[in-house]
């Protein structure tokens, strides 16, 4: 049996040179080389289109510009309108989009061409021609084109090139434009998005109720304890886009004399000069509440959120969401505290809430 | 007579006496005043394309959501940028604040100040008008709409809300996105290059791409990202920008997109929207190749591709430590393998004679 084993390691170990030449082994690689390019396409250049009307709905011409690439006389141009511009993706068509009435009114540089095929979102332009393709820019003027009705998205046109009349076989170039229609002005019958907030001492979770209080006195600063307080806001967007809420206005103040605020989320230090807000519930001191409402997409900034840990930088961004959000309340906490040595005054701030969409 | 007026002095000197004395104790404790409703509803975007020498009139609704007080409003508008990678605007409040390249102050004319009675909604006109001979771009301002703040109190609250108001000037304009950063990213990292991990022990929810605009015009690409995984299995993020965010002029904008998408419909002050979360994608663990392919570009200009790759490794603790005992599995039993074999090969004394060749 070992004979059998040593004979065999042999044959492959001591003798491969003789099996896998490296000439063979060079000229297998070498094959790749002239193998792989061979199917592949070239992208079309310079791509554009240019909707004369870009209103969602609206009746209008486009013009799809481009510079055919590669040196082969070219027979017919592939025209699809989908959603994504990826070329091996599934199509799906730009809702309300219709070609299917379009009329090639114009065309320069590479011409001859009649539509041969039209759907509610494919052409199919056709001739019949011998002589390679100019290296200048063509366009395509196609009139009585409907647009998507879908403003919120951008819609695509993959374009493919074929030696073929009919554009069937393999294709030569491809590439693929982008455009999207704009809702100028907002139609009475639609929603359009809204970003609701409100603020006071107290509010309901839907905005629809606030106690009207907007102020909070947090009585005598004491350097061996800590004064609170805190004031509430509710906030929802139907936006895609979500909301941010910016907290602005100085900190503390007496005249010339401030109560810094921390610049990073710090534990409140009774005997310090220290004013700071958060949007939790903490125990140290005991004050606030964790934000209320079932959906998860609002939230408090990170340096806002940690219990017993409080901050305030004007400009900061408290609460946010990336998204649509239904409506949350979040509950703003606010410490002082003062060192014996502080100034005598009377100290005061006034904080504004300010709540934008994002773009 | 000298009585009265002995104590009408030593009434005063109370009385003064505790004006400047009584601060030096505390914090002033003055009546506040409530100063209407805090609770308002706005549009949080605005849209228009605008050819130079025209102009675009427009209704903003505002509801006053205060069942009770009215809604006391002053509108200003002011210029925004980017705050960081992600899509919270940066208001630029300060008056004396210089006007931005991209401002659309000069041209958006709205009243100063609203009042709405409680309950209700207000339609306030505005218009946006561009002068002839105006440059192609993006042009972008923000409408704040502030309620006034209360007096009394020491921590006094306002409310304010944002509508941002983008205008694109159609024309040939400069288009320059770079790709700068691409691969599986940690959302709560809010668009910081930090969130990228290339070795994660947690599944990745999402694939971030970051875009540096250079151009004089803002951008929302569109494309789609694929994912390949060990042994073949790929999945496709078929819209890789569903909320049409913008990179704004300058901006390096952070985009993500969830590797599965979870769409709900909810309602939202009695309007439907549809919010997008990511769903769990079940990966497996292993390695992960990403690959980019975005598009851009405005109306009429050429239509331009971001493509990029990366890749990342997916190792959960438990998989790493199965791994490593399977790999020790193997080894062992390879080990055994090999000697077995050689003993066959050279007989029972291979031990022995190996060890005397090492002698």
């Amino acid at each position: 049996m070992h004979h059998h084993l040593i004979r065999l390691h042999t044959s492959f170990f001591a003798n491969w040179r003789h099996l896998w030449s490296p000439e063979l082994v060079a000229l297998f690689l070498a094959l790749f080389v002239f193998v792989l390019p061979a199917g592949a396409s070239t992208r079309l250049e310079e791509r554009s289109l240019l909707m004369q009307n870009n209103e969602p709905g609206a009746t209008t011409s486009y013009r799809v510009s481009f510079k055919y690439m590669t040196p082969t006389p070219i027979n017919s141009v592939d025209m699809l309108f989908c959603m994504s511009p990826i070329p091996y993706e599934a199509c799906v068509p730009p809702p309300g989009l219709n070609v299917s009435g379009a009329v090639l009114s114009d065309q320069q540089g590479e011409s001859g061409y009649s539509i041969s095929t039209k759907t509610t979102n494919h052409i199919v332009l056709s001739r019949a021609s011998n002589s390679l393709p100019t290296t200048a820019l063509s366009s395509y003027n196609f009139e009585n084109i409907k647009n998507p009705t879908a403003s919120a998205q951008a819609f695509s046109v993959r374009l493919r090139t074929h030696t073929s009349s009919d554009a069937t076989g393999t294709q030569v170039d491809f590439g693929s434009v982008r455009a999207q229609v704009n809702q100028g002005i907002v139609i009475q019958t639609q929603v359009p998005p809204m970003l609701v907030f409100c603020l006071a001492q107290q509010v309901d979770y839907g905005c629809t109720k606030t106690n009207d209080t907007f102020y909070t006195d947090m009585g005598e600063l004491n350097s061996e304890s800590t004064l609170t307080a805190k004031s509430q806001m509710a906030v929802g967007t139907n936006a895609s886009g979500g909301f941010a809420i910016t907290a602005v206005g100085i900190p503390f103040s007496a005249g010339t004399n401030v109560i810094d605020s921390p610049l990073v989320p710090t534990e409140s230090k009774p005997g310090t000069n220290q004013f700071g807000i958060n949007l939790v519930e903490n125990t140290a001191p005991n004050v606030g509440n964790n934000p209320e409402g079932e959906y998860a997409n609002a939230i408090a900034s990170s340096d806002y959120n940690q219990q017993n840990k409080y901050k305030y930088v004007s400009g900061d961004v408290v609460a946010y969401s990336p998204n649509v959000s239904l409506m949350k309340k979040f509950t703003v906490s606010y410490i002082l505290n003062s060192s014996p040595t502080l100034h005598a005054g009377v100290y005061s701030t006034t904080l504004t809430y300010i709540a934008s969409g994002r773009f | 007579m000298k009585r009265l007026k002995s104590f009408a002095l030593a009434a005063l000197a109370v009385v003064v006496a505790v004006g400047v004395i009584a601060p030096s104790f505390g914090i002033s404790n003055a009546n506040a005043q409530s100063t209407g409703s805090a609770a308002l509803s706005i549009v949080p975007k605005k849209n228009y394309v605008i050819e130079p020498g025209k102009s675009v009139s427009d209704t903003l609704i505002i509801r006053n959501l205060d069942a009770s007080q009215d809604l006391n409003l002053s509108l200003r508008v002011v210029d925004f940028t980017f705050t960081d990678n992600g899509g919270t605007p940066k208001l630029f409040l300060d008056p004396s604040a210089p006007q931005t390249t991209w401002s659309l102050k000069p041209y958006l004319k709205l009243p100063k100040t609203v009042k709405i009675g409680p309950g209700s909604s207000k339609k306030v006109d505005m218009s946006v008008a561009i002068p002839a001979n105006h440059g192609a771009g993006s042009y972008y301002s923000a409408i704040v709409y502030s309620t006034s703040a209360a007096d009394g109190g020491n921590v006094g609250l306002s409310a304010s809300g944002v509508t941002l108001v983008f205008t694109t000037i159609p024309g040939k304009v400069n288009e320059d996105l770079k790709l700068k950063k691409l691969g599986a990213y940690d959302t709560e990292a809010k668009g910081d290059l930090s969130g990228y991990k290339y070795i994660s022990d947690k599944q990745p929810m999402s694939i971030g791409y970051t875009l540096q605009n250079n151009g004089n015009v803002t951008e929302a690409p569109a494309g789609s990202i694929k994912l390949k995984g060990w042994f073949g299995k790929s999945y496709n993020i078929d819209n890789v920008n569903p909320s049409g965010s913008l990179a704004l002029i300058g901006q390096t904008r952070t985009y993500t997109a969830c590797i599965k998408l979870a769409t709900t419909d909810v309602s939202v002050g009695g309007s439907t929207a549809t919010t997008n979360t990511c769903a769990n994608p079940g990966l497996w663990p292993g390695h992960y190749k990403v690959s980019l392919d975005v598009f851009y570009g405005q109306n009429g200009n050429n239509t331009q591709e971001v493509t990029g790759t990366a890749a990342f490794w997916y190792l959960p603790l438990w998989f790493v430590v199965t791994f490593f005992v399977i790999l020790l599995i193997l080894a062992l039993v390879i080990w055994r393998l090999v000697v077995k074999v050689r003993k066959a090969m050279y007989g029972p004394k291979y031990r022995k004679s190996s060890v005397n060749r090492r002698r």
